[in-house]
């Protein structure tokens, strides 16, 4: 099997896919599927993690289906983020400069630190910081 | 010597023209002058003999009156004739004796009583003696006979006195008395005193001068022992015409004759004057003038000679110095110019052409040095040039996969044509024959520029055809010259024998091997250097083992014998044949060499007209190199096919292996490359294939795609604006393409016929991390 999904946690707020194997032109569409699942249950300023810790290979074809899952997020005034992808996924975010890198995170806990942050600040009253 | 010079041969000419010019009217002259000179000498002539004739007629005159005188005195009285006779001879010296003769018994013979004879002695005396008692009787002698006959008195013919020893004539004259004849008086005058009085005329000498009586007998004459005798008969034939003057041969000479009658007497006095002595006098001065004459022209050729060498004088210095000019001496001193006549100009001029010729040397032997500076350059340019290409022979020296040889002979020192080979990353080998129009310096500069641009660019280029693209774009730019050149150029995979041709207008090349031989139907492109957007379709093959290339330059195929034959590529691939049948018994000779010796015996005697290039690949490996995996698929253009291969490929290189970094990249590089051909390829017609051709190299991964879609060029693809965030994108497209061009190490695009060709390498490292 090329690409394997799992979501976990599920939820409007925040949610988790977890990607596995190879992101390419001919699994893109599992993904575009299974993002859609996730998507149509988000809330309005919610967050889209991406766990890329399993995902060994990306094709354009995979980095448009990713682009995609974060326009629609964008549109929700969501977040899309992506922890720890591998060097050689990495690289190709590098060559395109397919996302901010403040939006890559190495693991799971510098993820849960962000995220703190944003909603201390926005308790606060400040800004919302891109 | 003197004769070599112009001033003497000048002189003699002047001299010996007026030499002949005075002789000429000095002969002239002479025939004017002649002939009243001798007009003059016979006037003289005439004169003279007159002259003569009137002294001679005056004396005898004398004679004959006194005889006349006695006559007619003595007639009436004949006893006084003894006295008178006797002082008649006392009172006339010229007479010699004087008679009275009587005519026997007659009256006045009675009378007188004697015939008495008065003649003078030797000593002067007088002494008489009477006729009548002479022994014989006087009246019969012939003397008293005529002289009785002639009643007017007549002179006698020459007799001999035998008395007196002495020739004599006598004149008579007849006394008369009453009309009757009494006797004679009879006067005898000596010969000697005609003699002496001739002599009395002083002649010129030469001249003669003599009496001669109507017998033609001489009375007087120079030559005294002529006297009394008779005269020759044609002088006496002359004497008898009636002309004054006559001309003859007078003892062995041409002589004049003038004769005069002495009056009273049949006498004729003449002057024989010798026709010498009348010219004579014309030739002395006819001598005297060619003496003068001479001495003129001697004088006159001496005064020619002097001036002619004192003004030809500078010529000769001149002459010398033309000499020096010719042993090559040029500093000496001219003759001073005195006149501006055609010697001063002349010598002004070879002033002038000295300085010039000496400049005009110095010229020559800076251009000589020039020359010599730039056979010495050539040399030089020759040495670089040959240091452009690499040897004759290369052996592939990791795994003898095959053999290349290859000769490059200038038709002049330096030349255009040009063969190339070297190693290019990734188990290329490249070669290449090229031919730069035109020949000699302007060749050779462009053929360096060619060389050295082809190996400059080779590195950068995917293939042979890219290769051509890239020089040719860089041989465009600012060719004013137009020059161009044509080339083969061909990228061989040595650990395969896969072989890529292209050719820039070159001339096919020859294969054999397996086959005899033959041409490789090579397409050809424009030549290199005149249109920059010119591109070049590549042949693609295979080299099977044995299997030799041949490529060449025109110099091979139109090499001409004496006779204007073309070597021609029949010849060419016969010859080939002929040696590669040779080759299989004695082993595998160098084709270059073999071609270049045989087409030098074709062209013997008429020259290599052209430059040679020639090379030749021999493939000799059959196989690949053991642990080179290799993928070689073709298969419809779809999806599921596409991820099959990519599936394969990546255990291709896993087996292979190599790292996963590396597999990842080639994955995504191949990926991207041929979805992309399954979603935009489409053919109008038949099924789209994609071919892909994997190898494993030392260092490098190789990849090759060809897909038979619609043109598609992945380098000419605009990058695609990067914000820093995909989802910021309307479009999505490019994407792709972009990391394609980041992931690959190389990438080169082709399109021909067969549809797009592209050629991929992605380094490896085996080493050493990763390289990114």
């Amino acid at each position: 099997m090329a690409l394997n999904l799992r979501i976990d946690p599920l939820g409007p707020e925040r949610s988790t896919l977890y990607l596995e194997g190879r992101l390419d032109a001919m699994s893109f569409g599992d993904f575009d599927k299974e993002a859609d699942k996730v998507l149509e249950q988000m809330a309005d300023g919610s967050t889209l993690v991406l766990d890329l810790s399993a995902l060994d290979y990306i094709s354009s074809a995979g980095l448009r289906s990713i682009a995609k899952a974060r326009k629609t997020m964008r549109a929700r005034d969501g977040h899309t983020l992506l922890v720890n992808p591998q060097v050689q996924v990495r690289k190709v975010f590098d060559i395109v400069k397919a996302v901010p890198v403040k939006e890559i995170f190495e693991n799971v806990r510098e993820l849960d630190d962000y995220l703190d942050r944003i909603q201390r600040r926005v308790l606060d009253g400040g800004d919302e910081v891109e | 010597m003197p004769l070599r010079s112009l001033a003497w041969r000048l002189a003699l000419w002047v001299l010996a023209g007026a030499t002949l010019v005075f002789v000429a009217s000095g002969y002239a002259l002479f025939r004017m002058v002649g002939h009243p000179l001798l007009e003059q000498a016979q006037r003289e002539a005439g004169a003279l003999a007159s002259q003569g004739s009137s002294l001679v007629q005056e004396r005898l005159d004398d004679i004959t009156n006194t005889s006349r005188v006695l006559a007619s005195v003595i007639g009436p009285r004949p006893l006084d004739a003894a006295p008178l006779i006797h002082d008649a001879l006392a009172g006339n010296a010229d007479i010699a004796s004087l008679a009275a003769a009587f005519v026997p018994a007659s009256t006045a013979a009675q009378e007188a009583g004697q015939s008495p004879f008065v003649s003078r002695q030797s000593d002067g005396t007088l002494a008489q003696r009477d006729l009548f008692k002479d022994p014989q009787p006087y009246w019969t002698a012939a003397w008293f006979q005529q002289g009785v006959a002639c009643t007017q008195g007549c002179w006698h013919p020459v007799f001999w006195s035998q008395s007196r020893h002495r020739l004599l004539v006598s004149y008579s004259a007849p006394m008369l008395v009453d009309g009757k004849i009494i006797g004679v008086i009879n006067a005898d005058i000596t010969l000697d005193w005609l003699q002496g009085v001739l002599s009395s005329m002083h002649l010129p000498v030469g001249t003669h001068a003599f009496v001669i009586d109507q017998q033609g007998s001489y009375l007087a004459n120079d030559a005294i022992d002529q006297v009394g005798h008779k005269a020759d008969a044609a002088l006496l034939n002359q004497l008898s015409a009636p002309a004054s003057e006559h001309r003859l041969t007078l003892q062995g000479e041409r002589t004049w004759i003038y004769d005069q009658p002495i009056q009273g007497t049949h006498w004729k006095l003449v002057v024989a004057v010798p026709e010498a002595l009348i010219y004579a006098q014309v030739r002395h001065a006819f001598m005297s003038v060619l003496v003068l004459g001479a001495l003129t022209l001697l004088l006159l050729g001496l005064i020619v000679m002097i001036t002619i060498r004192r003004t030809l004088m500078p010529l000769g210095v001149l002459a010398e110095r033309a000499e020096l000019v010719a042993r090559g001496a040029l500093d000496f001193a001219l003759p001073r110019i005195r006149h501006c006549d055609e010697i001063g100009r002349l010598t002004h001029a070879f002033d002038r052409m000295r300085l010039e010729l000496a400049t005009h040397l110095e010229e020559l032997t800076r251009v000589a040095q020039e020359q010599a500076r730039l056979a010495s350059e050539l040399d030089i340019a020759q040495q670089i040039q040959t240091a452009l290409l690499p040897g004759p022979h290369y052996l592939d020296a990791r795994c003898h996969n095959f053999e290349l040889f290859a000769v490059l002979k200038p038709a002049r020192t330096v030349g255009g044509d040009l063969y190339s080979y070297f190693m290019l990353p990734n188990q290329r080998f490249c070669f290449m024959v090229g031919d730069v129009a035109d020949k000699g310096i302007p060749a050779a500069l462009f053929m360096a520029r060619t060389i050295t641009l082809a190996k400059a660019m080779a590195s950068r280029a995917q293939s042979p055809q890219q290769l051509l693209q890239l020089i040719n774009e860089e041989l465009c730019r600012n060719n004013e010259s137009c020059m161009f050149v044509t080339l083969l150029c061909g990228f061989l995979d040595v650990a395969t024998g896969q072989m890529t041709l292209a050719s820039a207008g070159h001339d096919p090349p020859a294969l054999w091997g397996n086959h005899a031989p033959r041409w490789l139907p090579v397409v050809s492109g424009p030549a290199l250097g005149l249109d920059e957007d010119a591109s070049f379709p590549a042949m693609r093959m295979r080299l099977k083992p044995g299997d030799t290339l041949l490529a060449y330059t025109d110099g091979v195929t139109e090499a001409a014998n004496k006779a204007m034959e073309q070597y021609g590529g029949d010849r060419l691939l016969a010859r080939l044949g002929q040696f590669h049948d040779a080759g299989d018994e004695t082993g595998h000779g160098d084709p270059a060499k073999f071609l270049v010796e045989d087409v030098e015996a074709f062209s013997t005697g008429h020259g290599q007209s052209d430059d040679i290039a020639l090379l030749a690949l021999r493939w000799n490996h059959a196989g690949l190199d053991k642990g080179t995996p290799m993928l070689d698929l073709v298969f419809p253009a779809s999806l599921e096919k596409v991820f099959e291969t990519l599936d394969l490929c990546e255990e291709t290189l896993r087996e292979a292996g190599l790292r996963s970094d590396v597999r990842a990249d080639v994955r995504l590089v191949l990926e991207e490359l041929m979805v992309n051909m399954v979603h935009h390829g489409h053919r109008t017609a038949g099924e789209g294939m994609i071919g892909l051709r994997m190898t494993v190299v030392k260092e490098a991964v190789l990849a090759e795609l060809n897909h038979n879609g619609a043109p598609f060029d992945p380098l000419q693809l605009e990058s695609p604006t990067l914000t820093g965030d995909l989802a910021d994108r309307d479009d999505d497209g490019g994407l792709g393409i972009h990391l394609v061009r980041a992931m690959s190490s190389e990438l080169n695009y082709t399109h021909d016929e067969d549809g797009n060709h592209l050629q991929l390498r992605f380094a490896h490292p085996t080493e050493h991390g990763h390289g990114t």
